[in-house]
């Protein structure tokens, strides 16, 4: 560093403690409305209420009906997370905003020459440090979430049923494990885990039961595994998530959650042996 | 002495009569590159015996021959012949190769100066944007209703690839191409870039680039996305081939324009430009710069080895012969989630220079945004699989990816604070480049936010190959990466083009752009909640509403993108003149002249302090101000002939 730059940065130095009292204080001094802590606080309240109402109304009237315990929880996923994010979001809302109503020159935006320069502000470590601590917590608390969610939604249960995926250009085929039964449409006793066995036939795509909030690719020439846990009687969609050529946007079929009992009796329909049907649905037991 | 009569004085030197060097320009390099095509064509079809036009071999080995007969014919290798044949430039072909008294023509021509460059990086963006944008609404209109039949599921999915990939190339180079070029160089003191003949071949190669993938629509499309995974692009059409060979000569323009920017900063700084005092915005470019040189090689793997597996017949990709889909996926998004940041840092930082100009403050701890720059690349090379927690590649990795991803928010938490600190209490002049900021904070925290359900694993096993993703990205790199390469448009026009932008009509364009952004993607955002696909030419009718709501809001943004390239067209023509500083910022582009002349400053300025002053001069101005440069007359070329 040169000398000319040292006298420079005492400079600073000597400057840093001059400006700091020009800075208004953010959270005193005169009335309670005139300070801008207050002004900033109106927008982020307001912000953060339009952000939590959003992560409450967008899930529940918006996303797509729910039929397994893992949709259930992507529903509450969302929720945490918008409501956790609000605030923070409007944070920078609230300053940005509150700068550009208290601060705009008014008609500056035709003038040619330039305001006066600001308060020659360079840095604030306090609010830089709490920045900072909230972010981390934050991150904390996004991580926990996650790993809880998905270890306890994806941990296989000893009476999972095991049943078998294959894509090819473009349908699903459902196969029932041992039973040896083969589908195009998808249908799952309730109530139990099912861990999906997904394959494929020719290229890459995406298993996705819609309703059952989960997602695995199908890849050739190796298997993939998923586990989902139908809670909800009812129809529900499968679509590919992965581009697979001409006639992905047709890749789709639709599923049934039934009783354990329909079930049981739709594999009989299909030509299962009471005794193949018995295998299939007890032995993961 | 003003820079015109620099120029004129220049141009009695002239170009000399004679010799290759004088004759090459964009027509012959058109020309040489359709015959070497041509002669490809030849070689693919009689010697390496493809069957016929259309097969892979063919394909490929005309689009190299295009590339590589383009850029001869360009005039990109000349210099490099000169030396295999002994001889060095001197110092009037330097002069030549510069621009220097060429007028218009020097902007089709390998021209080495680094203004020049930009600005034909500049409208070679705006044509890229104007191609893909032009797919984009081809997209929305088939997508205006369920029962569309206008566009076949073919057309549809080269559409969506090519709108893609043409678009990632657009914003990769939106703001390091133009900015980190023309202003880049000027903000550091520099007389142009470390390597000025590299410079130009960055460009010209992307130029050589592009008519590939364009291409591609004639012979059968892309089916397999921006993101051609494998396997099935290793079966799609024998556009697939000319996608690849556009990947992997635009590759080779990143790299090398990478490795010329940090060599610039690293090298060429000014006397007094420590690094301490380098403006935010050339960090952003350095960090990209350098991020892309991480980044790129591993998607110029990928696609080589796709071209081999179609062409020769290698088995990378296939698994039955014991490759992997996955070993494609993994090299592609270790490419394509720091590319994400190759193409936001840039802009973050011109954002930031416009913060603190229309601002009137110095920026906001200078040191954290330099600092939270590098922990996004740093943790941005480590996210990648993110992209992949649904393929079932290494549950047990999800994670740690997880964790990754999410720290990310921290340092972009910085950048925010960094950038709403910089706008607290300065005195706000509210000219077009302090829309696009605020535009970008409206737009990136809905992107960000947005984002972290995406990192979340069980949340994207619902989002995943979704619309939401869609609209998320779109948010971040449009909303955000975009939006910011608008405002550095509008803020550095001035000096760019000697001009003021005429501001009114580009108000009109802002709100069209940021009304555009929010229906558009809150429809997509829609469709993704209720569980559309992505890439599809049909789709159930329930999805309609969104659908429609996506499709107007994308007419709106056209419009409004439309409205802008008119305010820079017509302003470039016929706007006011601008003098050389009419920010009155600090950075050292706007302290010399406008035009800016060819080697930037009359006098070599010294830097006595870093460009954010704002508020702090006057108290001792002589101390404080950089030394007044561009005020001297200093002719050019007088260090031995080094330009």
């Amino acid at each position: 560093m040169s000398s000319e730059n040292i006298e420079i940065d005492e400079f600073h130095e000597g400057k840093r403690e001059e400006v700091a009292k020009q800075v208004e204080p953010f959270f005193k001094g005169g009335p309670i409305w005139k300070r801008p802590f207050f002004g900033v606080f109106i927008i982020w309240s307001f912000m953060t209420l339009i952000g939590v109402l959003i992560g409450l109304f967008v899930p529940v009237h918006v996303l797509n009906g729910s039929s397994s315990s893992q949709q259930d929880s992507v529903k509450l996923t969302i929720v945490v997370f918008t409501v956790i994010a609000a605030p923070v979001s409007a944070v920078v809302y609230g300053i940005a905003a509150y700068s550009l109503i208290k601060w705009n020159k008014r008609g500056s935006g035709k003038s040619d020459t330039p305001p006066e320069d600001g308060v020659a502000l360079r840095g604030h470590g306090p609010a830089t440090v709490i920045w900072l601590s909230i972010s981390v917590v934050l991150v904390v608390i996004l991580l926990f979430w996650g790993m809880m969610v998905l270890s306890s939604e994806q941990t296989p249960q000893g009476d999972a049923i095991r049943m078998q995926v294959v894509g090819q250009q473009w349908v699903w085929t459902f196969q029932y494990g041992s039973t040896k039964i083969t589908s195009t449409q998808l249908v799952l006793p309730v109530d139990r885990q099912v861990v999906f066995e997904v394959s494929s036939k020719d290229v890459t795509h995406g298993f996705w039961p819609v309703q059952l909030g989960v997602q695995v690719d199908a890849n050739p020439g190796f298997s993939t595994t998923i586990a989902a846990s139908p809670n909800k009687l009812g129809k529900f969609d499968v679509r590919c998530s992965q581009l697979c050529g001409l006639e992905h946007a047709y890749m789709q079929t639709t599923g049934r959650v039934v009783t354990e009992k329909q079930f049981e009796h739709w594999l009989a329909q299909k030509g299962a042996s009471p005794k193949a049907i018995k295998l299939f649905t007890t032995d993961a037991k | 002495m003003t820079s015109t009569e620099v120029y004129l004085e220049n141009t009695v030197l002239g170009p000399k009569a004679g010799g290759l060097y004088r004759h090459q320009n964009f027509g012959t390099g058109l020309i040489s590159g359709i015959v070497f095509g041509f002669i490809g064509w030849l070689i693919g079809q009689e010697l390496l015996q493809g069957s016929n036009w259309g097969s892979d071999m063919t394909v490929t080995v005309t689009c190299v021959g295009w590339v590589i007969g383009f850029l001869l014919g360009m005039g990109a290798f000349n210099a490099v012949g000169r030396w295999i044949l002994g001889r060095d430039e001197d110092h009037e072909d330097q002069l030549y190769g510069a621009g220097v008294g060429q007028g218009w023509k020097r902007y089709f021509k390998f021209c080495t100066d680094h203004k020049v460059v930009g600005i034909q990086y500049l409208v070679l963006v705006m044509t890229l944007f104007g191609a893909g944008g032009a797919m984009a609404m081809m997209i929305r209109t088939q997508l205006l209703s369920p029962h569309m039949n206008w566009l076949s599921p073919q057309s549809y999915n080269a559409l969506v690839s090519v709108h893609g990939m043409v678009m990632i190339i657009a914003t990769i180079i939106m703001v390091s191409g133009p900015f980190a070029n023309f202003i880049m160089p000027i903000m550091i003191g520099a007389k142009d870039m470390a390597f000025p003949r590299l410079n130009a071949l960055s460009f010209w190669v992307v130029v050589a680039a592009v008519p590939p993938i364009l291409g591609s629509f004639f012979v059968g499309g892309v089916d397999s996305g921006w993101t051609t995974y494998a396997p099935l692009s290793v079966q799609s059409f024998p556009g697939q081939d000319m996608f690849a060979v556009t990947i992997c000569t635009f590759v080779i323009s990143v790299t090398v324009a990478g490795i010329n920017t940090l060599v610039t900063v690293i090298t060429m700084r000014a006397k007094g430009m420590t690094m301490g005092r380098l403006p935010i915005f050339v960090w952003g470019s350095i960090i990209a710069g350098g991020l892309g040189l991480y980044a790129m090689p591993a998607f110029l793997m990928a696609q080589s080895a796709l071209i081999t597996d179609r062409v020769v017949g290698t088995s990378m990709y296939a698994p039955a012969q014991g490759g992997a889909g996955w070993l494609y996926e993994n090299c592609f998004w270790i490419m394509g989630h720091p590319e994400v940041y190759v193409i936001l840092l840039p802009a973050a930082g011109a954002l930031v220079e416009i913060a603190s100009t229309f601002a009137r403050k110095p920026v906001f701890s200078y040191k954290a945004m330099v600092g939270a720059m590098m922990a996004i690349a740093g943790l941005g090379i480590m996210v990648w699989a993110h992209h992949m927690f649904t393929t079932g590649w290494a549950p047990t990795l999800a994670n740690p990816f997880m964790l990754t991803t999410e720290l990310i928010s921290i340092p972009t938490g910085v950048l925010f604070l960094c950038l709403v600190g910089t706008i607290w209490r300065g005195n706000i002049w509210a000219r077009l480049p302090m829309y696009f900021l605020y535009l970008f904070l409206w737009n990136f925290i809905i992107g960000g936010v947005t984002g972290i359900y995406l990192s979340d694993v069980p949340a994207d096993q619902y989002f995943h190959g979704n619309m939401f993703v869609t609209a998320h990205f779109h948010f971040t790199l449009l909303g955000g990466a975009m939006v910011g390469a608008a405002g550095a448009v509008c803020y550095w026009f001035p000096k760019v083009s000697g001009r003021m932008l005429n501001e009114r009509v580009g108000k009109w364009a802002f709100w069209l752009i940021a009304i555009g952004i929010q229906v558009t993607y809150y429809g997509q955002f829609l469709e993704g909640f209720q569980g559309m696909p992505r890439r599809v030419v049909n789709y159930n009718p329930l999805f309609q509403p969104a659908n429609i709501m996506s499709s107007v809001g994308a007419y709106t943004l056209m419009t409004g993108w439309l409205i802008l390239l008119y305010a820079i067209v017509h302003s470039w023509r016929n706007g006011v003149k601008a003098g050389p500083n009419p920010w009155h910022a600090k950075s050292l582009e706007w302290q010399t002249e406008t035009p800016v002349p060819l080697e930037n400053f009359l006098v070599d300025p010294v830097v006595t302090r870093d460009p954010y002053g704002y508020g702090e001069e006057a108290t001792d101005t002589s101390q404080l101000t950089p030394e007044p440069v561009g005020a001297g007359s200093v002719s050019l070329g007088n260090e031995e002939g080094v330009l």
